[in-house]
């Protein structure tokens, strides 16, 4: 018989589901944002930051923050250079064909990731602690962590962006390009900018649920569904809203869970986005066109 | 040798009807459809069911596929079809994971991950193997001969006029006075159609199929096709066809004489390959073997 | 057709040669395969070892093998691949098939049915492969099955869904896998031997799930207990949180973990989260020494796996263990071996009787797999040792790494044992095998 602690619980293991998926959805609407494109190449951005989490970590010895700093500059370096020599050429043919490049990206990057481990899965070099128990709420110190690091990244990104002149630019292109470029900023550099870190933060997200997990080049491609989901849900262009966005659809996944099959969970990211496009198609936040 | 040449041109056949009907409603339509593979799976369950567990004849169970089909493209059009290009194709995407997961879990309708086994084929049993794979070939074949000729018509119709004028802006084609949606809703029906036809060949030809067999990649590999036949063109949808079936296998060969790299390797480059071909062609070849003639006319 | 003679000389070459080291680069590792005698081993599509001029000369057989090299299997295929090719590089040095050196090309399957039906399409019309083995996925082997039939090629197979061996497949599939009913009937007997009256069955989404969960069932209410819940996931899934709070509310004594390599490792990790302290089961195919890796042995310790085995002191079994190196030879390979040495030895038996042509080897490899499998012959555990007899005109019956290998009519495994083990320090040891 569920109690209040049972739906609790089924809500904390949800907002920490969905703070596994607000790094690659954030990730995924600043590209958004700033280029106008949907970029499915995330899945495979969030695999390439889980190995190389995992190279920093297993091989070198390096402690999980700094395993994490190198997930993030790895996935933006493969963005950035996967941008600069697949996706940007393709610019002038339209947003379209841009995403069903990157969609062919996300598969290239498996491969060259299978290609250079193998499908063996790997973990982390990391202690794994045992939960700890709140009047019989669970919750897990890892999560607990990965939680802490997902909402400094989050932080740290709205800081960029509310205080720094580049977050201001970025944030001029993405409101109005035209007026931006008039105004001097320069849109290549800033688009740049933005891919790198959008593709860091999906590789720092890719790493954090290979911390609670495990790894290997299907990593970032089984939860691209999600990730989605939670960009479309939050506004397609929403920052704020993808972030939230992950929260509605991580605990939206766990309930589902509980409601109906387990089984049936993804499907539950597929209603979300087709109830969220069909009766309010600007996302719980608002989005531009 | 032959049996195998003869097997992977009916595949190439499959794919072909595959990219016609893709080429419907993206090529004609302007709509974006990554969530290929669910309506190719819906025909091949809707056929393989009627005719395994009601025993319907063949001819009823493949239309009964293309029909099955078209609902689901009709329905999802209706939610969908004001969804700008990129929305679409998310949404899309996600169609055709949720028919995959209801095929492996309503066990009772599908037989689960089990799959559906014995799916009967025209004279399959009087025939031997090699016979059955002619027959078929010509079988396909003749249907993508006839809906290439069905649908070119279609595509120089005022129906097809009307398609295209409203792929290329929507805005102005509602201000004559056309109903966009009604059009795009046929579009996406009428492509579905297709879709759903090609699932029902194909589960016929197999005489099994399993949810696992119908991936996300194969929606990647006829965007492929098409991309690289030439979106818009009907002709174009067939040639990409044959060139996919060519890269998918041709990579195997090829892989396989690369020296050095260990069998996950080789597979991991084979499909690394065939994704890396799509990039370069969008890159180098955007409007494909055979381009759209204008953007306002397209010729089959 | 090789003479005695002929058969002789090359052994007396090979004797001459020192010994040569060959090394395949597997990903990030290195396997050696010592050859004590020259044999070169040219490509890894397809092993060709050149044994002397006489075998150079004669026309090889060749075997296929299809097993997941990406997709949901490929945790299992390349090490599928490698036993194979290990029994292959063993057969060619001890002289091949009556002189005929064994050639094995191999396609991805991709764990998918579409694909894989290609793969064996090619294999079988293009390569004109003789037998088919490493099927992993039940979906591809039943897409694959009615090709190798209708072709007249035996196909080998891990796959676990009883359908398969019912199919009309007129005695051309061997499968080395219990059929998944006996498996779990036998787990489900230890596990209330042990004294387990409440189990929770957690279950990946395969067709084999809710038989096991009937099966469960039976046996749990017939010995006094009950499945004290059941919950099937989505094979991709990497999130149980939710699944392990309903586990625990259920308090079972027991959690059976009925899934695979990916989700039984994150289950695991959870579990020992969860503080769960009750028994935990699970094939042997889905925790292995990948997982010790991958998880601290805090985690793993006490984790009790079963699967078929042969008896203790198989010497196929401690051979294979040895070439692997010191990794747990995982259930699945140790089954591949197998494969390959029953159509090898299948092959030799045939050919003993006189040439047969091509066209019809195929047939005639699925008529003697039985002959040399089964039956009073003398015992050989290696596929040297059966060449040998097999040439020598003696009648053998070969006892495999993955148990006797016996098969019934409908090309079942019967008479296996089984082994449980648990995983102590990184390390399984045996409890049991009965």
């Amino acid at each position: 018989m569920a109690d209040w602690r049972d739906l609790a619980q089924i809500a904390l293991n949800g907002l920490f589901a969905g703070s596994m998926l607000m790094l690659p959805a954030i990730g995924f609407t600043c590209i958004f944002a700033v280029l106008r494109y949907p970029n499915f190449a995330v899945a495979g951005f969030a695999t390439v930051g889980a190995f190389a989490g995992w190279l920093a970590n297993a091989q070198f010895g390096l402690p999980a923050a700094l395993a994490l700093l190198a997930a993030f500059l790895a996935a933006g370096a493969i963005g950035l250079l996967a941008e600069e020599l697949a996706l940007k050429p393709l610019r002038p043919a339209g947003p379209l064909t841009v995403a069903i490049a990157s969609v062919a990206l996300t598969i290239l990057l498996e491969n060259m990731v299978r290609f250079a481990f193998g499908n063996d899965l790997r973990g982390y070099d990391l202690p794994i602690l045992r939960d700890w128990r709140f009047d019989g709420i669970r919750v897990s110190p890892q999560q607990v962590e990965n939680s802490l690091y997902a909402g400094a990244a989050t932080a740290s990104l709205f800081a960029l962006l509310a205080f720094t002149r580049l977050g201001r630019a970025m944030r001029a292109v993405a409101d109005n390009p035209t007026l931006a470029d008039i105004k001097g900023v320069d849109p290549d550099r800033i688009a740049r900018v933005t891919v790198f870190i959008g593709a860091g933060l999906a590789g720092f997200g890719g790493m954090l649920i290979g911390l609670d997990t495990s790894i290997d080049p299907l990593t970032g491609f089984r939860v691209v569904l999600s990730v989605f989901a939670a960009a479309v849900v939050g506004g397609l262009g929403s920052i704020p809203g993808a972030a939230l966005g992950a929260m509605v659809v991580g605990v939206g996944e766990e309930l589902a869970g509980v409601v109906l099959e387990p089984a049936y969970r993804t499907v539950t990211a597929f209603l979300a986005i087709l109830l969220v496009l069909m009766f309010r198609p600007s996302g719980l936040l608002g989005a531009r066109n | 040798m032959d049996a195998y040449i003869t097997a992977m041109l009916v595949f190439a056949g499959f794919y072909a009807l595959m990219a016609l009907g893709l080429n419907v409603i993206w090529g004609l339509g302007g709509m974006v459809n990554l969530g290929l593979v669910g309506f190719f799976g819906l025909g091949a369950y809707a056929s393989a069911l009627l005719t395994t567990k009601l025993l319907l004849p063949m001819p009823l169970g493949w239309a009964a596929g293309a029909i099955v089909a078209a609902a689901a493209g009709a329905g999802m059009a209706l939610i969908v079809a004001r969804l700008r290009g990129d929305y679409l194709a998310i949404v899309t995407l996600g169609f055709a994971e949720v028919i995959r997961l209801v095929a492996s879990n309503e066990i009772w309708l599908t037989n689960g991950t089990d799959g559906i086994s014995n799916i009967p084929g025209p004279w399959r049993g009087d025939l031997s193997p090699q016979g059955f794979n002619l027959l078929f070939l010509g079988l396909v074949w003749s249907a993508v001969a006839i809906f290439f000729v069905l649908l070119a018509r279609l595509s120089h119709s005022p129906f097809g006029r009307v398609l295209r004028a409203i792929r290329e802006d929507e805005d102005v084609a509602a201000v004559a006075g056309k109903p966009v949606l009604s059009f795009k809703v046929r579009a996406f029906a009428i492509g579905a159609a297709v879709l759903g036809a090609a699932g029902a060949l194909y589960a016929h030809y197999n005489a099994y199929i399993a949810p696992e067999g119908f991936a996300p990649l194969l929606t990647i590999y006829i965007v492929l096709a098409l991309t690289a036949g030439g979106v818009g063109s009907m002709r174009g949808a067939v040639l990409g066809a044959l060139f996919l079936i060519a890269l998918i296998e041709g990579t195997r060969f090829l892989a396989a004489i690369i020296p050095g790299v260990s069998p996950v390797q080789k597979a991991a480059l084979r499909e690394g390959a065939i994704a890396l071909t799509l990039i370069l062609l969008l890159r180098f070849r955007p409007q494909g073997l055979i381009p759209e003639r204008t953007r306002t006319k397209a010729h089959a | 057709m090789m003479s005695a003679g002929i058969f002789s000389q090359v052994r007396l070459l090979h004797r001459r040669r020192d010994a040569l080291r060959c090394t395949i680069h597997e990903g990030d590792k290195i396997m050696s395969f010592t050859t004590t005698r020259r044999a070169a081993l040219v490509g890894t599509a397809s092993l060709f070892a050149i044994g002397g001029r006489a075998m150079a000369q004669a026309a090889p057989i060749t075997f296929g093998a299809l097993p997941p090299l990406t997709g949901a299997g490929g945790p299992y295929g390349p090490a599928m691949l490698r036993a194979i090719q290990g029994v292959v590089a063993e057969a060619n040095e001890a002289g091949g098939v009556r002189g005929r050196p064994i050639r094995l090309v191999f396609e991805d399957d991709q764990t998918n049915p579409d694909a894989g039906v290609r793969g064996a399409r090619k294999l079988i019309d293009v390569d004109r492969v003789q037998a088919l083995m490493g099927t992993w996925a039940s979906s591809v082997t039943t897409g694959v099955a009615p090709l190798c039939w209708e072709n007249r090629v035996p196909l080998f197979t891990v796959s676990g869904a009883d359908s398969i061996t019912l199919l009309p497949h007129q005695g051309y599939i061997f499968r080395t896998q219990p059929n998944s009913r006996l498996q779990i009937a036998t787990g489900a007997d230890y596990l209330i031997r042990q004294g387990a009256r409440r189990v929770f069955h957690l279950a990946a989404q395969s067709p084999f799930a809710q038989s096991s969960q009937d099966t469960l069932v039976e046996k749990f209410r017939a010995a006094g207990g009950q499945v004290a819940g059941y919950i099937v996931y989505e094979r991709d899934k990497t999130a149980f949180r939710s699944e392990v709070d309903q586990l625990l509310r259920a308090r079972p004594d027991t959690v059976f973990l009925n899934g695979y390599l990916p989700d039984v490792t994150i289950l695991l990790r959870e579990l020992f989260r969860a503080g769960f302290e009750g028994r935990r089961f699970t094939p042997a195919y889905a925790v292995n020494a990948n997982t010790f890796a991958t998880l601290p042995n805090e985690v793993t310790n006490g984790v009790i796996t079963w699967q078929p085995s042969p008896d203790e002191a198989s010497p196929a079994f401690t051979r294979l263990k040895t070439r692997f190196g010191a990794t747990e030879v995982d259930p699945y390979s140790a089954q591949t071996h197998d494969h390959a040495t029953l159509a090898i030895l299948a092959a030799a038996q045939a050919l003993a009787g006189g040439a047969v042509p091509d066209a019809q080897l195929g047939t005639a490899i699925r008529d003697n797999v039985r002959r040399i499998s089964q039956g009073s012959g003398e015992s050989v555990s290696s596929v040297a040792a059966g060449l040998a007899a097999i040439n020598a005109g003696r009648a053998v019956n070969f006892d495999g790494a993955s148990g006797p290998v016996s098969f019934d009519e409908r090309g079942d495994i019967q008479g296996t044992k089984f082994r449980y083990e648990q995983a102590d320090g990184g390390r399984f040891r045996l409890l049991e095998l009965i």
